[in-house]
């Protein structure tokens, strides 16, 4: 600690050119319209909150105090001598023991610290509060100052909050889409990045090679790689006519059902889809894959956005709006949307568990549609945007009267249902043999319970019936088994819930919401709509929630929708933003208000989404967050301009790809001619002078593979369906509340197995191991962009996992069978990973080394591999500490498929099958241009 | 915070492979610092090194280090405390177990610590910390990332985040657990929004330590040595006619990277070459012992080797009843173990530099609801109050910092959130959880969440 002197007599010292009186009247400015808030916002939370312990003996709330100091200073403010005050250096960070506030995040910008110098020098006046007001007022009523704009909401809990001002540039997202014009005859996307480039002195890279871009455009709009064949009929095209033959292709690809299903995925990762509802129990969502079916049908259908919007926002309440009879089920389906979250009510009380519920839907649906992170202002108003925390309670309150239910719903034509009646009878198969052993422990526990009553000379009462008796009228619980049993019987009665629960994923149901009050408990295990819902339903008026706390309620709000965006919801001047109070009709409301064609939030966030799936990166760089602290806009024209295209032509996305992929800047190269001075004046390529190459997703990965190999199924939707997984994983115990979750079985045969990965049945608890370590997204957040980093586990699962040895050597046995000599296999492998020809080099170097690793294989022979039809678990049972041990059965294995392993195939195919794994761990395969 | 961009070293990978393989990994190696590359902390600190003791179910407070004479004078009565999850008729529960003070410094302990007292003047027993969630996998996600929600980077990514790891050959961040995982899963070891070098590698208790660690039995290193190679070969290929793309590099880096992993992680971890005295110290000699001993060894020689965070999940303290066979039981299983661990780091003179840590998600309530009708001598789940563990890395020795109320069911002194607890460690790290931060989703984010405070009174 430094010492610290007291500066003895202060003399007041005249700025140069400016009088006393004017002095102060800038000094009293700046405080009542600066310093103050700046002392309130950052200071007095420590220093001088009412009726708070006051920190360092020092209250920074009043000129005396100020100028008497603290425990360690007294020198604080001097005032005319910023140099001399304390203050000062403590919030410029210039001596380490008082660095004030104290946290980076809180830090004071260079303006403010400007400010505060600038009113010590001015001779720190402190106005009373009604001169204060005189000096807020008059600001006030200017709607712009050099401070930037007042923009109007629905107030903050402060005034200060609600009358601060932004600069432009921090909200423009809040602000109405502006069409720019462009020059007749120019592309807009080529424009707009032209005029960029051309004023950085740039010029964009050439067009890519024919076979980079049929590449390309094949793994944006399916996900897919095209096959050699689908290369040369491009090829053959593009020399005739590039241009046509480009055009023809984005078509082609458009009307492929595979497009649906890359797009769909992109939804998915925002909406954050999984088949099981996490948290303890990782309850499965038996029909959650409606809706991932839903979304791929909707992006194939071409349906318009702001349908698809207000179907899975509301898609209930549009139902009920229709004539019985003639309700269209696809319409719950889609409301499946809200119910994507992780959530499971277990062990939580019920008010708890609704709040985390509203807020998680709340802020989902706010980045989904809206690029809002809505968290931000649940606790207070928001920081930096225009987002009173009012009106995240307005929209809290849109959603309070949504609850979940798993609801009937008639099966559609559109669904592929293959596979149920097979399903059906597995899972019973497991249901039955869960029931009989708990059942036999059950009766076992009963005999003795029947002894006791019997040697009492008393009645019989089973296990529900003598719960409620006193202790020493019933016999001890789990009576008559030892502990093993005991541990044994709990978990047998979970399984008998699990597959319960499971035998619902073949009915006619869908993960659904409906509204009406909450009910009295709730489990996560079965959500069911109450027979009869009362008429007129009223909720309890949502309250906004100081610092989120339930326990912490506050004012009244009613539905209603973010009102920095001046689009209003309602025709009542007093209160434009406000939804209807009827529990019915809340959800639409709010539906409608994103859907609508002025709402610049909703247009702006999806064009974005679909510009960043086309380029690698989006032009506003948090897609999820269009906030002040989210990244601006690179080219805010060209977004604003595709946002209003896309609302004029009806909100079509295939009319939106096809604009885009026909600009020249889509079609660019990755290599530019100054490569040098780009990499040191735009290293983000922020300008899009050329193509970012990508790494493949985990999902464009393992299709890409069964592609190659031939052995891709790719029919469409259903039933969720089980690639195998790491067997390690597979079987290792996970542990679920109370018990241990029955092991991951695959799909029995190949064709089951080998759909796209967008149909693999997706845990929270369990993710694929192979498809994690490629950053397939955790579904418990929404994911606005894949990471694709190289880390070195993924090269110990693309060389060593049982995965791609067996699609290195599916791929071996296929070129085998479609040549018979070594020469032509190699060139057929080759072709089929990276979609060329090998040249000469390549082809030598890479025939001599399937030559050698035939002399090797023939040394050193492989292991069969066997499926266990039945595992052993052993599991600590949580009450007692006793470690006890049960069988779980696994039918799968009894009647199954395996694919083709080492210890299956001749040398010369695990030779060729050595060369396939290292084509598929190579850049060139890994890499799109 | 920045990291740098990995150079590109096609010159490197222009050697031409089968003879460049050694020398290019050398050279890589010798180059620009990775992502994982050690870092200054950010201002001194004696911990280098974690061993945190995760004690999943989370153990009860007052039957092992915070006793309550007053709960059993309570004993079988009515408890009217609300806001726990428990409904219907409560009652109090007292320990089943004695307790003793031991140690120069007096730290209490239950009957069944045998061992530990033997380390007592080094630890350092908390018992302010109040976890704020009621069920395990929230609580378990908080106490290891600092949210609730289980999308979050871990405290070990974090600390490898901040100062990096001494061997690049190991992961920077280890976890080891029983055959089951914890609830919750590898969410527990996430780098959630922190690029995925961070993220925890679980070391397997059976089978391959890392999946898919080793080629399959019928592939040789050598085989594995010529693939590479062959891979290089077409990689470079590749990156000729892709120049300024350093992605492709980084990737080829990662390969030789795991290559020396491959060779380095089975030295690590085969404890055979440790001496039968130090294993039997360790109690791999006896059943109940053998795992815990197992993990708690290997994480001193992991730590040893330079591994910056290793984590160990034991479970099975969830006792809502038998609490007595329950805790005794789990109790012996840890305590042998991790007094040899505190020992074994001591004698080595690593325990200064080592920060051990022994906690749950949460503790336990005084009290119980019937389960099944019947009186459960167990404890429900305790968002309020817990106690834990510290030892070694610069924190007071031979200490009780904090207090429970009368009965162990609140926090009243030094009392603390998880916040605050994960904003001390990383300062005993060396790192300033509000400097400490990543942008991400639009904003700078912190383990915190939105800061804490450092306790104070942890600290030596």
């Amino acid at each position: 600690m430094k010492t610290f002197f007291c500066s003895l007599v202060c003399f007041p010292i005249l700025l140069f050119g400016q009088d006393k009186a004017e002095q102060n009247k800038e000094g009293e400015r700046l405080f009542s319209l600066k310093v103050r808030s700046i002392l309130e916002s950052k200071c007095f939370a420590c220093h001088g909150a009412e009726g708070k312990k006051i920190k360092g003996e020092f209250n920074l709330t009043t000129r005396e105090g100020l100028l008497k100091g603290g425990e360690t200073a007294d020198d604080v403010l001097v005032p005319f001598h910023p140099e001399k005050s304390l203050l000062l250096t403590a919030i410029e960070w210039k001596d380490e023991d008082y660095e004030m506030p104290p946290k980076e995040n809180d830090r004071l910008t260079e303006k403010q610290i400007a400010q505060v110098r600038r009113w010590i020098k001015l001779g720190a006046p402190w106005p009373n509060k009604e001169r204060q007001k005189k000096h807020v007022l008059a600001e006030r009523s200017k709607e712009r100052t050099e401070d930037g704009v007042i923009l109007k909401t629905s107030g903050g809990l402060s005034e200060d909050w609600t009358y601060r001002r932004y600069k432009d540039e921090d909200v423009w997202a809040f602000q109405p889409v502006k069409k720019p014009a462009v020059p007749k005859g120019a592309h807009p996307v080529d424009f707009f990045i032209d005029k960029k480039l051309k004023t950085a002195g740039f010029q964009g890279a050439p067009v890519a090679h024919f076979r980079a871009l049929a590449k390309r455009a094949y793994y944006d709009l399916t996900g897919l790689p095209p096959t050699p064949f689908e290369i040369y009929q491009f090829r053959l095209a593009w020399d005739k006519d590039p241009e046509k033959a480009w055009s023809d292709l984005i078509d082609k690809l458009l009307a492929s059902p595979h497009y649906g299903e890359r797009w769909g995925q992109h939804w998915l990762d925002v909406g954050r889809y999984a088949d099981t509802g996490g948290y303890s129990n990782d309850y499965e969502r038996s029909n959650a894959w409606r809706y991932r079916d839903y979304v791929i049908r909707s992006f194939n259908e071409d349906k318009p956005y702001d349908e698809f919007v207000m179907e899975q926002l509301a898609g209930d309440e549009l139902w009920d709006q229709q004539p019985k009879g003639k309700r269209d089920p696809e319409l719950l389906v889609a409301s499946s949307f809200l119910r994507m979250g992780p959530w499971d009510p277990a062990m939580t009380l019920v008010p708890q568990a609704r709040q985390i519920y509203l807020d998680d839907v709340v802020n989902s649906v706010g980045q989904t549609f809206l690029s809002t992170t809505m968290r931000c202002f649940k606790c207070h108003d928001h920081k930096f945007d225009p987002l009173p925390t009012r009106d995240y309670y307005r929209m809290y309150a849109a959603f309070a009267g949504t609850q979940l239910a798993e609801r009937p719903a008639p099966f559609l034509k559109s669904e592929n249902l293959v596979g149920l009646q097979q399903g059906r009878s597995a899972t019973k198969r497991l249901l039955a043999f869960a029931t009989e052993k708990h059942n036999a422990l059950y009766n076992k526990q009963e005999a003795a319970a029947r002894k006791w009553f019997e040697a009492r000379g008393k009645k019989y009462l089973d296990e529900n019936a003598r719960r409620s008796l006193p202790d020493e009228e019933k016999p001890p619980r789990l009576v008559g088994l030892s502990p093993v049993e005991q541990g044994r019987k709990k978990v047998r009665r979970q399984d008998e819930w699990i597959w319960k629960r499971r035998m619902e994923r073949y009915q006619p149901m869908v993960q659904g919401v409906y509204n009406g009050p909450t009910p009295k408990s709730l489990n996560a295990r079965s959500m069911r709509m109450p027979k009869k819902l009362p008429a007129n339903q009223k909720l309890a008026a949502t309250r906004i929630l100081l610092g989120g706390a339930l326990e912490a309620p506050d004012e009244k709000v009613t539905p209603g929708v973010l009102s920095a965006i001046a689009v209003p919801v309602s025709k009542n001047e007093e209160d434009p933003y406000a939804l209807p109070d009827k529990l019915s009709d809340r959800r639409l409301g709010l539906a409608k208000w994103i859907a609508h064609p002025k709402n610049p939030l909703t247009s702006r966030s999806i064009v974005n989404r679909v510009w960043q799936h086309h380029f690698g990166k989006p032009l506003a760089g948090n897609p999820n967050n269009f906030g002040a602290k989210g990244a601006k806009p690179t080219h805010p024209e060209l977004l604003d301009w595709l946002a209003a295209d896309f609302v004029e032509n009806g909100w079509k996305f295939k009319r939106l790809h096809r604009l885009i992929m026909t600009s020249q800047v889509y079609r660019q190269s990755d290599s530019h001619p100054q490569t040098d001075k780009l990499a040191l004046s735009d290293p983000n390529n922020d300008l899009f002078a050329y193509r970012i190459p990508r790494r493949i997703s985990a999902e464009e990965l393992r299709d890409s593979l069964l592609k190659a190999t031939g052995e891709l199924n790719d029919a469409i939707g259903g039933l969720p369906v089980r690639p195998e997984i790491n067997m390690e994983v597979a079987l290792q115990p996970r542990m679920i509340q109370f018990s241990i979750a029955p092991a991951y079985q695959p799909s029995p045969t190949p064709a089951e197995r080998n759909r796209r990965t967008i149909y693999a049945y997706r845990v929270r608890g369990q993710a694929d191991p192979f498809l994690e370590i490629f950053n397939q997204p955790n579904p418990n957040d929404s994911c606005d962009e894949r990471v694709s980093e190289s880390v070195a586990p993924q090269a110990f699962t693309l060389l060593n996992s049982s995965i791609m040895s067996d699609r290195a050597i599916a791929l071996a046995l296929r070129a085998q069978k479609e040549f018979d000599n070594l020469h032509l296999q190699v060139k057929r492998v080759v072709q089929l990973a990276f979609g060329r020809v090998p040249d000469k080099v390549e082809w030598e170097r890479l025939k001599q080394y399937v030559t050698e690793m035939q002399a090797y294989h023939a040394q050193n022979k492989p292991v069969p591999i066997k499926y266990p039809t039945t595992i052993t678990r052993s599991l600590v049972e949580e009450l007692t500490g006793q470690p006890f041990e049960y069988e779980e059965i696994l039918p799968v294995f009894e009647n199954y498929h395996a694919d083709k392993k080492p210890a299956d195939v001749s040398v010369n195919t695990r030779a060729l099958a050595d060369l396939c794994l290292l084509l598929f761990n190579s850049n060139e395969f890994m890499y799109v241009y | 915070m920045n990291f740098p961009t990995l150079n590109r070293r096609d010159f490197l990978y222009g050697l031409g492979s089968t003879l460049g393989a050694v020398a290019m990994t050398d050279l890589l190696a010798k180059e620009k610092p990775g992502p994982l590359a050690p870092r200054k902390p950010m201002h001194e600190a004696k911990t280098k090194a974690v061993i945190m003791l995760f004690m999943e179910g989370g153990p009860s407070q007052v039957d092992t280090f915070d006793p309550k004479p007053k709960l059993n004078e309570l004993h079988k009565t009515e408890s009217k405390r609300t806001g726990t999850l428990e409904q219907g008729y409560k009652f109090f529960v007292g320990s089943p177990f004695k307790t003793r003070k031991v140690g120069q410094s007096g730290l209490d302990m239950s009957e069944h610590w045998r061992h530990l007292p033997e380390v007592a003047d080094e630890l350092c027993n908390y018992r302010g910390c109040i976890a704020e969630s009621l069920n395990h996998p929230e609580a378990l996600f908080h106490m290891n990332t600092g949210s609730r929600l289980g999308a979050d980077p871990a405290l070990g990514a974090w600390t490898n985040y901040g100062l990096g790891s001494v061997n690049q050959n190991l992961p920077g961040y280890v976890v080891m657990t029983e055959m089951a995982l914890p609830q919750g899963g590898s969410r527990n070891w996430s780098n959630g929004f922190l690029p995925g070098h961070f993220q925890g590698t679980r070391l397997r208790p059976t089978g391959s330590p890392i999946l898919d660690l080793q080629s399959p039995a019928h592939k040789t290193r050598k085989h594995q040595r010529q693939a590479l190679d062959e891979l290089a070969f077409l990689n470079q290929r590749h990156m000729a006619r892709h120049p300024g793309h350093a992605d492709l590099a980084t990737r080829m880096e990662s390969y030789e990277l795991a290559y020396r992993m491959q060779a380095e992680v089975p030295g690590v971890i085969d404890l055979e070459g440790e001496p039968e005295k130090v294993r039997e110290a360790y109690g791999m000699n006896q059943k109940e012992t053998a795992e815990f001993g197992r993990q708690c060894l290997m994480a001193r020689r992991l730590v040893e080797k330079g591994v910056r965070f290793v984590q160990i999940f034991s479970g099975g303290w969830d006792s809502h009843d038998y609490l007595e066979r329950g805790h005794s039981s789990r109790i012996k299983s840890v305590d042998q173990p991790m007094t040899a661990l505190i020992k074994d780091l001591k004698e080595r003179g690593m325990l200064d530099e080592t920060l051990v840590i022994w906690t749950g998600e949460f503790g336990r309530t005084p009290d119980n609801n019937r389960r099944g009708g019947v009186y459960a001598l167990g404890r429900g789940h305790n968002a309020d109050a817990m106690t834990m563990l510290l030892a070694g890395g610069g924190v007071k020795k031979g200490a009780i910092v904090g207090a429970t109320d009368e009965i162990g069911a609140k926090a009243a002194e030094v009392a603390h959130p998880i916040r605050d607890l994960h904003v001390t460690l990383l300062h005993l790290l060396g790192l300033d959880d509000n400097k400490l931060t990543y942008f991400h989703a639009g904003r700078y984010k912190q383990l915190s969440q939105f800061g804490g405070q450092v306790i104070k009174e942890l600290i030596a």
